[in-house]
């Protein structure tokens, strides 16, 4: 029973990361049906910014996340501005063509500037290193820190998306664009933010993540598969269920850690992605028929 | 034949692949294996092209086939002691079976979709090559036996060489056949319009699963031929980096062409050559190449050959895009809205 609290415990801290990654695909797809296979890179870009000004620059904290978080959406625009929105006209599979070439651009561009031969950039920690003690479970403050950011950022969106002009306009464009368009939105334009916000989100995640994953130019992918498996079991629609597929991934994944072997964890987010995708496309929380496949 | 056909697309192939016959002749160790890494190339992307450029189905699994092909055809050879020559061609039927497993979920999946459950295939065929290490031999990778060429009157340095070269332009016969006959109109019509193509009386599932046999065939034929010609193995050549460089020669030369194909794949090795030091400078350069191509020039440089060069016809090729009407494209991006709106009431 220990045992099986103790991998509920980690499971949920660490399916709190994926939520987390989860959050910025979804944003993406929502409104674009594309998801962004550079997502996992833009995370990284965030991390290696804020290792830059706060280890390197010696910042303070909070302006770092910022600029960090500033940087990851300006490489969002940039990247919508120049690759996808031409690709666009030609179908959503070549703008996920487009975002996968970004993606090693962005990988090999952050290996040129902070690269090295193998070389991981430890990040240190927002909070004492010191595992916290509940009950007979130990657990990472800064997972803690992680866990209440998604919620954090979660609820942030969801008041974006409900009470601000911006988050509706991106409901609207994403549920009927020719609407949209007619009600005077610029589409394009819109588009552009979306995917810059989701930038944002993953620069964010990077920053918080930093401690833990260790910062070198390929966490990226990594990071953005389980993301993606998240994404997918929790409906790839629904904000929601990414926080939800977040964390029920990490809970499988510590659970056949711990009861089968601890090297199938890595192979759980790939098998959940083509189970879910071809047995239950619409996830868990996406709304049946919606989703055109 | 008029003479302005002689400047087509016959004589560059005949230049290419007349070249790389007589290349062993000329040229040294070190220039003899990038020539035969484009014969590889050339296999690998005239696979991908059936599947991409002509069946529409965006697949990420190519570079983890090859891989299967090429683990297959080096462990039988480790662990059952098969000679090369027995090796081989199971391993690239091993490849094409598991291959065309994956059209199943491809007749539910379309699109993105399709390509995500691909991209998760290839990085669990990698976890296994990483993690199976009774078999694999991890992530440090294995020597794998140089084939016997004892009983062909060449050089033992030639031979694979000699055996690529024929491969390559016998498939590369075989797939300009096949892609003008029956099955790559099927491809074609399939590419254009699921719905359209059914109602024409084409099995979705047969040709689907065709494609993916057929593309996965072809990965493990380069895979087992990759096999003899490293004489070692490790699973960093199959990651997604590979599937890059191969999505990049199938765009840069041309989708949906056969030649274009070829070119892009022989380019794309020559500009890789001369970065084989720098990881990040090729990451670079490929993802450039593979957006640039897609903003400015989507059809590949077949475009500007069928553009300039008189002989050259590709008579399968992707027409060419209305020039620059963005009033039409905002039709277009709304009439798929009005579709997503149909079928989501």
């Amino acid at each position: 029973m220990l045992m099986f609290s103790y991998l509920m415990a980690t499971g949920i801290t660490t399916g709190a990361f994926y939520a987390l990654v989860a959050l910025g695909i979804v944003i993406v797809y929502k409104a674009t049906e594309v998801v962004n296979l550079a997502h996992g890179e833009l995370f990284m870009v965030g991390g290696m910014l804020a290792y830059t000004c706060y280890v390197m620059e010696g910042l303070p904290y909070v302006p770092s996340l910022l600029l960090a978080v500033a940087g990851a959406f300006l490489v969002g625009i940039l990247t919508e501005r120049v690759a996808y929105r031409s690709v666009l006209k030609h179908g959503l599979a070549s703008v996920l063509v487009a975002t996968i070439g970004v993606s090693f651009i962005l990988k090999g561009i952050a290996r040129y500037i902070w690269g090295g031969k193998g070389d991981y950039l430890s990040f240190p920690p927002l909070v004492s290193p010191e595992p916290l003690q509940f009950g007979n479970i130990m657990i990472m403050a800064q997972q803690l820190v992680v866990l209440l950011a998604a919620v954090v950022v979660m609820a942030g969106l969801a008041l974006f998306f409900k009470r601000t002009r911006a988050g509706k306009w991106m409901q609207a464009t994403a549920s009927n664009p020719k609407a949209a368009l007619l009600c005077g939105l610029r589409i394009d334009r819109i588009y552009m933010y979306t995917f810059a916000v989701g930038a944002a989100v993953a620069g964010a995640a990077g920053v918080l993540m930093a401690p833990l994953t260790l910062l070198y130019p390929d966490v990226g992918f990594v990071l953005f598969i389980k993301g993606l498996a998240a994404a997918v079991l929790g409906g790839i629609t629904s904000v929601p269920g990414a926080v939800v597929g977040g964390l029920l991934l990490g809970v499988i994944e510590q659970l056949a850690a711990g009861y089968v072997h601890s090297s199938i964890q890595d192979v759980v987010p790939f098998l959940v992605i083509m189970f879910a995708l071809t047995f239950l496309p619409t996830g868990l929380f996406g709304v049946r028929g919606l989703r055109k496949i | 034949m008029p003479v302005q056909a002689l400047v087509g697309h016959r004589s560059f192939l005949t230049l290419l692949f007349g070249t790389l016959l007589v290349l062993p002749a000329v040229a040294n160790q070190y220039t003899l294996f990038v020539g035969n890494l484009m014969l590889l190339y050339i296999i690998l992307a005239l696979g991908l092209n059936i599947l991409v450029g002509f069946a529409g189905q965006l697949a990420f699994a190519n570079a983890a086939i090859y891989g299967i092909g090429a683990y297959g055809t080096a462990l039988l050879q480790v662990h059952l002691g098969w000679s090369f020559w027995a090796a081989a061609p199971v391993g690239a039927v091993l490849a094409m079976v598991i291959g065309t497993l994956l059209a199943f979920p491809a007749l539910r999946l379309s699109g993105i979709f399709l390509a995500l459950a691909t991209l998760a295939f290839a990085q669990a065929t990698q976890w296994v090559l990483w993690h199976w290490q009774s078999v694999t031999f991890g992530a440090g990778g294995f020597r794998t036996p140089s084939p016997n060429f004892s009983w062909f009157a060449i050089k033992q340095d030639y031979g694979i060489y000699f055996v690529s070269w024929v491969v390559t332009v016998a498939l590369f016969l075989f797939t300009w056949r096949i892609m003008r006959s029956r099955i790559g109109r099927a491809f074609v019509a399939m590419r254009d319009g699921e719905i359209a193509a059914q109602s024409l009386g084409i099995d979705l599932l047969a040709y689907k699963a065709m494609a993916f046999a057929l593309s996965s065939f072809y990965a493990g034929v380069a895979g087992a031929l990759y096999s003899g010609l490293l004489g070692y193995m490790s699973p960093e050549g199959f990651d997604l980096f590979q599937m890059i460089i191969q999505k990049a020669m199938i765009v840069v030369g041309g989708l949906g062409s056969v030649v274009g194909s070829v070119l892009g794949a022989a380019l794309l090795v020559y500009i890789m050559e001369f970065m084989r030091e720098f990881k990040s400078t090729q990451e670079i350069v490929f993802g450039v190449l593979l957006v640039g191509f897609m903003v400015f020039q989507p059809n590949g440089l077949v475009v500007f050959m069928k553009r300039w060069l008189p002989g050259w016809e590709e008579p399968m090729h992707l027409a060419e895009p209305p020039q620059a009407m963005s009033k039409s494209d905002v039709a277009e991006d709304t009439t798929a809205g009005d579709k997503a709106v149909v079928e989501r009431t």
